[in-house]
């Protein structure tokens, strides 16, 4: 695990997600992408950290889903503060709150590989 | 002992289990004889005589075969999860019947819903996913900068698209009808989705899904572009579309996506623990011999040769772990059945397969 950061609202912490499955394979996209809290504004930062407080993501126990044709596999790992852990969760994300959690960091991790390649 | 006052050799002879079976899967003029035979039975005339009731895929061949069809219609249902990460969506958008509304997701899933079951029952008699007339459901403006679509085992669900690198997911038809297509194979051979019998479940979604647009287009095989895809990537993307089956491995080559990974023969196949064990790398393989097969039959691809890979999808001997080969060999039986053994299709078929190394 990388070292865990200190952001702007005090929020020490790290968000590390990889993609797999999908209607297409693309092999840029496949490398896991990191984002630590230091690169994140105060709300960005909350708002994660209240993500995984309302999924129960350090405790939670996803069901195991059979894979779908075309679902997604998110692999997560969250790091806040002194907490760590990684949970590894196929569409459909039937608890609604996991599945808000992984989409705000999916979608953190969207503009770093776009930022990464060109 | 025949005791109707027109006798009818069949019927004499064979049991009515038998007898559905011909009407359903026999050569046309044994369909019409078992149907004529099959409408003396009582229980027969009673579904020929209700039209009011669910019209099923059974009971749909069956009247087909007696000249007596009563078209099937879709039932759709097109909600609107308004970039929540929840389907179905919370609202109703649009249902069967009603007119366009002001969202181009809606009305493209809508219409690609309907393009695909209208393939899947004029081409092959099949009524909806089940072959039952099952509902199809789909939920547009899926999660936010959401660029996947996928089939949930109920329905379909599309996302908008990042608007960055990918449009939103219904622009594309064949995509739509590649979604669908999972549902049919779901239902009947049951493809495990991992490895050669994934990959073979992602081609067979390809192959399909290409026909929908084929069909709906009025292209032949020599004049389809045969993407997977098109329309998808925003113009920042180098590239023209998900996947080519005429030339796997050429669709993309961008800085972001990476190069598009599709062989198409199996000197190349990619051994790997991603994608499911590459489903959607390796389709490129059955994906090509499909594509190599239709243009050497020449016609509307969606005609014999959409008719070989449907029946091999429904024979018996497909099942959840055919691989590559397995799958070849279907077709090729599938393909003399149905048009003889020294047919052009027959020959067509094997030499595609040939062309990709599967056999």
């Amino acid at each position: 695990m990388a070292t865990s950061s200190t952001g702007t609202s005090g929020i020490k912490g790290e968000a590390r997600v990889k993609v797999e499955g999908g209607v297409a394979h693309f092999p840029g996209r496949a490398r896991e992408q990191v984002i630590s809290f230091d690169e994140l504004e105060a709300p960005q930062q909350q708002e994660i950290a209240s993500l995984a407080s309302a999924a129960n993501f350090f405790n939670c126990r996803p069901a195991p889903q059979p894979a779908r044709p075309d679902a997604r596999t998110y692999t997560v790992c969250l790091t806040i503060e002194d907490q760590s852990r990684e949970v590894r969760v196929s569409e459909p994300i039937r608890d609604p709150a996991l599945a808000k959690l992984v989409s705000a960091v999916r979608r953190l991790s969207i503009g770093r590989a776009v930022a990464a390649a060109r | 002992m025949c005791t109707s006052a027109q006798r009818h050799g069949l019927h004499c002879i064979l049991p009515p289990y038998i007898l559905s079976q011909i009407a359903e899967n026999g050569s046309p003029e044994l369909r019409a004889q078992a149907m004529r035979t099959l409408l003396v039975d009582p229980t027969i005339r009673i579904i020929r005589a209700s039209t009011a009731g669910p019209v099923t895929g059974t009971i749909a061949r069956r009247r087909a075969a007696a000249g007596n069809i009563l078209t099937p219609s879709p039932l759709r249902t097109i909600r609107d999860a308004g970039g929540e990460p929840e389907a179905p969506g919370a609202v109703i958008a649009r249902r069967e019947g009603q007119p366009p509304v002001d969202d181009a997701a809606v009305n493209e899933a809508y219409d690609g819903l309907g393009a695909t079951f209208e393939l899947f029952w004029e081409a092959y008699q099949r009524n909806s996913i089940d072959d039952a007339g099952l509902p199809l459901d789909a939920t547009v403006h899926y999660d936010q900068q959401y660029d996947n679509a996928f089939w949930d085992g109920t329905q379909m669900v599309f996302g908008d698209g990042d608007g960055e690198l990918f449009n939103r997911f219904t622009i594309s038809l064949d995509i739509i009808g590649h979604e669908l297509t999972h549902g049919v194979t779901e239902k009947e051979a049951g493809l495990a989705y991992y490895s050669q019998s994934g990959a073979l479940n992602e081609s067979i979604s390809d192959v399909f899904g290409s026909l929908v647009k084929q069909r709906v287009l009025g292209q032949t095989a020599a004049d389809a572009d045969w993407l997977i895809g098109a329309g998808l990537f925003t113009d920042a993307v180098q590239g023209v579309a998900l996947r080519s089956m005429k030339e796997p491995g050429t669709a993309y080559d961008d800085p972001v996506l990476g190069r598009d990974p599709q062989p198409g023969h199996m000197d190349d196949f990619v051994r790997t623990n991603e994608d499911n064990g590459g489903v959607h790398i390796n389709s490129g393989i059955p994906n090509r011999a499909f594509y190599l097969a239709a243009i050497a039959i020449g016609g509307n691809a969606w005609d014999n040769a959409g008719r070989i890979w449907y029946n091999a999808l429904l024979d018996p001997n497909t099942r959840a772990n055919t691989d590559f080969a397995g799958f070849a060999r279907i077709t090729i039986q599938v393909a003399m059945r149905l048009y003889g053994s020294d047919s052009a299709e027959a020959t067509a078929v094997t030499e595609a397969w040939q062309t990709v190394g599967v056999i």
